[in-house]
């Protein structure tokens, strides 16, 4: 959150919660933004996210949203909005500030590779089980070299970045286009990126309920807090007017702490 | 409104997510130890099923005044940083 301030951008939570109910989650955790109680859901439906699936006799789950985070200009415009497929997994702040304004980074790793210099940046060092992280890719080419892009015939290499972690449950990178080229040594036309370019992607960590073993026990799988190593490779292959180089990978690793995912403050007694 | 509330176009049958969403959290409460994967993986997509995510970009968000944990009423411009404001819809800060 410090990361969004930094840029201008302030944050807000809304719950269907009372006010009593955020105000001790909110002492808790030391929570420093908004915490918004919305009882009896009137803004999480005027957003149209009311979730409609819960039966109104439910008294614990009726009221609920289908959780989601907007990025919103100070003209109120949704600038974008990051809505995930499965209730537990949920966006972080610091993918938006990565993407939108080309904010600081957690860690990122330098890889030189021949004419290709690629840095890969994580938007955050440190996360929660079950969040989505913003991943960046960087390239610099010498000059009179290209690398492959899609589509391309099998034969060849595209560019490729791939982490491989049990952490990791799915992960995308939106690359430029590329644009066609004759290649004089191959005699053929194929998508090539030269000079500079820069792709972004998202990286979900799967996710573990915050609730006791024994309920997680049929789940199989339980994402631990601490430190990892995100093991990854960047494959691609290079061509200039005159050579066209054998494909290429590069492994790296960058360094990801899980933190234990927050559960709901102890009940005050009165 | 940017959406009338309706009846949500999933897969799964409203008697059914009915069933799952009551089913599994009472398991919950009763020490949760015989929640099978299945049931699990039903509750999730009961929970999802059809769901929707509001204002697109592009498009203004309503305008809304909801009080904060402190008791102050924030409406939407007094939340709003100089060049924006993340706004984050959760289930509950008690479950």
């Amino acid at each position: 959150m410090g990361k969004l301030q930094g840029h201008g951008i302030n944050a807000a939570a809304i719950t269907y919660d009372s006010r009593e109910v955020l105000s001790n989650f909110g002492e808790a955790y030391k929570i420093g933004y908004p915490l918004l109680s919305d009882a009896g859901s009137k803004v999480i439906r005027e957003f149209g996210i009311f979730n409609t699936n819960v039966p109104a006799d439910h008294k614990m789950m009726y009221g609920i949203p289908w959780p989601g985070d907007y990025l919103i200009g100070p003209d109120g415009v949704v600038r974008d909005k990051w809505f995930l497929p499965s209730y537990e997994h949920r966006a972080s702040a610091s993918a938006a500030v990565l993407r939108h304004f080309d904010g600081e980074r957690g860690n990122s790793v330098r890889i030189e590779a021949g004419v290709v210099t690629a840095t890969v940046a994580l938007s955050t060092d440190r996360c929660f089980p079950g969040q989505e992280l913003g991943l960046m890719l960087d390239v610099r080419l010498e000059a009179g070299w290209h690398v492959y892009g899609r589509p391309l015939p099998a034969q060849y290499q595209a560019i490729e970045l791939r982490l491989e972690s049990a952490l990791i449950g799915e992960q995308s990178l939106d690359l430029p286009i590329a644009h066609p080229l004759l290649l004089k040594a191959l005699g053929e036309t194929l998508p090539v990126y030269a000079g500079e370019f820069r792709a972004h992607g998202k990286v979900g960590i799967k996710w573990s309920p915050p609730m006791p073993a024994k309920f997680l026990e049929p789940l199989g799988e339980r994402i631990e807090p601490g430190r990892y190593q995100i093991a990854g490779t960047l494959r691609f292959q290079a061509c200039s007017d005159d050579i066209c180089e054998t494909p290429q990978q590069v492994t790296f690793e960058l360094p990801l702490t899980v933190e234990a995912g927050i559960t709901p403050a102890p009940k005050k007694t009165a | 409104m940017f959406e009338p509330e309706r009846e949500v176009t999933g897969e799964m049958d409203t008697e059914r997510k009915a069933t799952v969403l009551h089913g599994v959290i009472d398991k919950m409460r009763a020490g949760g130890t015989d929640i099978q994967t299945a049931e699990w993986v039903e509750f999730v997509e009961a929970q999802n099923d059809g769901y929707r995510t509001g204002p697109a970009a592009g498009a203004k968000v309503p305008e809304f005044a909801l009080p904060d944990q402190t008791g102050r009423l924030r409406p939407l411009h007094d939340l709003m940083g100089p060049n924006g404001l993340l706004l984050v819809f959760s289930r509950s800060a008690d479950w």
